[in-house]
């Protein structure tokens, strides 16, 4: 029995890094935080909003209990208040107005009474505080050793349709709480971040004669023309160094995956079965996964730039239709009722590629469009489920789904 | 004692397969829950009938042009399915002779549609395999293959989007537009 217990344990800590495992019971053990607001500037419903978003934010970094009491107190007291003084720690911040009219926001954060990490953060909107909420989590993620939450600073770009053959590009932080329309007007969808620095994108329109693949610099406001092709054009992925991009394009009607070297505008036939391959994402450099229907249903295929030869990655269920890989893990779209009659449902499901587990991410509804986030650490996806279209992060290291739910119309695609 | 041992084994068969039972049961009952989807896409169809009217009344130089449009009728396919069926054919030899009689000044432009399931890639491909299923058979009745250009629109454009069966199979469809 000892031995069985031992080889047991042994089995588990082998696995232990393994992010196809569940972490169930982690809950209980994690050190609690409270809130304390000490603003000066701005009215009630600008404080208890900023508190929300802090509220949040530090719930969406898995690490604290938080507690969701609004209390008031003077930035510089020296105790926390007393209803907080059991709180492993408390996150005090004051927010003024200054002169030119931008938020400042000033922090401290204290465990037992001391002061552990103070900081100071400012932006010139007050329509814009989300980010400071972002940013002062990230700091304090950073402050308590945890993995990068980076992913939580960036934006994430999206098409929303907002009646048939009209949508909207949008930019927005990662909870939707800010959004800037970007693309106004016509039939704009596959938004994609041209670089790291998310500071230009690629789009497809789909108003001219034939699919056409557009780049957006933001900051000078051009838009130019990449290449376009018949019945389909669309930027599935574009590598970390932003010079190559995988395209899927429909050359004489047939969709097929292309490699495109963005200086020098040549582009290489990566897929070339009859049916539909789609959807390549990079997992390296030199290798992408993608979708085909080279078996009779959609289902995920690997395969080296440049190499003919074609891997199959999934071997569970009858239509995976969408999927994304960072290194060993691909996160893929599994459709799990087939019914040209009812409501259906897919989920999503992540596979390392070095073990044969298999983890379901979501329970209900059409959760679509998975992206890992560049770092590994979470994936951002679309969920469809009761009339109401969200953005869904997974933090696959805590075990959790957050939904942050759109306002109106129904999100195309996205990329962040 | 024969009975008791009987009673015994019906007893045990009870148990497991009220155990084996349970996990079916508690997936119905989600099952249920979803059921009931999503009404949100409805508001998008009003709109849908005011931008098409729009279209056609905007330009009265194309009028002659969208009256042609008319006779090309919409071609619908099976879930998940891009092959033309038999019952379609009437409407391509149609589509095929507008193309090379009324129509035979402009480009045909055919627009690939899908139901709602599904917003990623494989969903246009889907739409544009319709396409270009449409166009092969075009090509087959004798319109010229240089005059025939293609779009997938996924499910971004649905004619109707109430949740039934009917609606869905409305939107698997091929619609015929003409360029000038």
């Amino acid at each position: 029995m000892k031995l069985f217990l031992s080889l047991l344990m042994l089995w588990s800590l082998s696995y232990a890094e393994d992010a196809t495992i569940e972490v169930i019971k982690r809950v209980d053990s994690l050190p609690s935080i409270a809130v304390e607001d000490s603003s000066i500037s701005y009215d009630n419903t600008f404080k208890m909003r900023f508190f929300k978003s802090i509220v949040a934010d530090l719930n969406v970094i898995s690490i604290f209990n938080v507690d969701r009491h609004y209390r008031e107190t003077h930035f510089n007291d020296t105790n926390v208040i007393v209803n907080n003084k059991d709180m492993s720690y408390v996150l005090r911040y004051k927010m003024f107005e200054d002169d030119n009219g931008a938020l400042n926001v000033g922090i401290k954060l204290l465990k037992e009474n001391e002061t552990v990490l103070s900081k100071n953060y400012k932006v010139g909107r007050q329509d814009i505080y989300m980010f400071v909420s972002h940013a002062i989590a990230y700091d304090i993620n950073e402050f308590m050793g945890e993995p990068s939450v980076a992913w939580m600073k960036r934006k994430v770009i999206f098409s929303r349709i907002i009646a048939p053959k009209k949508s909207e590009i949008v930019i927005a932080d990662y909870t939707l709480t800010y959004q800037h329309t970007i693309i106004n007007g016509g039939f704009n969808v596959f938004p994609k971040w041209a670089s790291r620095a998310q500071n230009s994108f690629y789009y497809t329109a789909l108003d001219a004669k034939v699919p056409t693949l557009k780049h957006v610099d933001i900051k000078t406001a051009t838009v130019t023309t990449v290449i376009s092709s018949d019945g389909m054009m669309i930027c599935s992925d574009v590598s970390d160094d932003g010079k190559t991009l995988l395209l899927t394009m429909a050359k004489n009607g047939q969709p097929d995956v292309y490699s495109y070297k963005v200086d020098s505008k040549k582009y290489v036939r990566e897929t070339k079965y009859n049916g539909i391959d789609v959807n390549a994402q990079f997992m390296s450099k030199d290798r992408m996964v993608f979708i085909s229907n080279r078996l009779g249903y959609p289902n995920v295929f690997a395969k080296r730039l440049g190499s003919s030869e074609v891997e199959q990655m999934i071997y569970y269920g009858k239509s995976n239709s969408a999927c994304s890989a960072h290194g060993e893990y691909i996160v893929y779209k599994a459709r799990e009722s087939s019914n040209a009659f009812s409501t259906n449902t897919f989920n999503l499901h992540l596979i390392s590629t070095k073990t044969d587990f298999i983890r379901r991410l979501t329970a209900t509804g059409v959760n679509e469009f998975p992206r890992f986030s560049k770092d590994g650490d979470a994936i951002i996806f679309i969920k469809n489920y009761m009339a109401q279209s969200s953005i869904g992060i997974i933090r696959l290291k805590h075990n959790k789904n957050y939904l942050f739910p759109l306002k109106y119309g129904r999100v195309q695609s996205m990329d962040w | 004692m024969k009975s008791l041992v009987l009673s015994g084994v019906v007893a045990t068969l009870l148990v497991f397969s009220g155990c084996s039972s349970k996990d079916p049961v508690v997936d119905a009952q989600t099952q249920e829950v979803e059921a009931p989807a999503a009404q949100e896409v409805k508001a998008v169809e009003t709109e849908t009938v005011s931008s098409e009217s729009s279209v056609i009344s905007s330009g009265t130089d194309s009028l002659s042009m969208s009256d042609i449009e008319k006779q090309l009728t919409s071609v619908y396919f099976d879930f998940d399915k891009f092959n033309i069926n038999a019952d379609m054919q009437d409407k391509i030899l149609n589509g095929a002779t507008v193309a090379n009689s009324a129509a035979s000044a402009y480009s045909v432009k055919l627009e690939g549609n899908c139901d709602e399931w599904g917003s990623d890639e494989y969903n246009f491909a889907l739409g544009l395999k319709r396409a270009n299923a449409v166009k092969k058979a075009l090509v087959a009745e004798g319109v010229d293959a240089s005059r025939v250009a293609m779009v997938s629109y996924g499910e971004s454009n649905p004619v109707c989007s109430d949740k039934t069966k009917d609606c869905w199979a409305q939107n698997r469809r091929v619609d015929f537009k003409l360029l000038p």
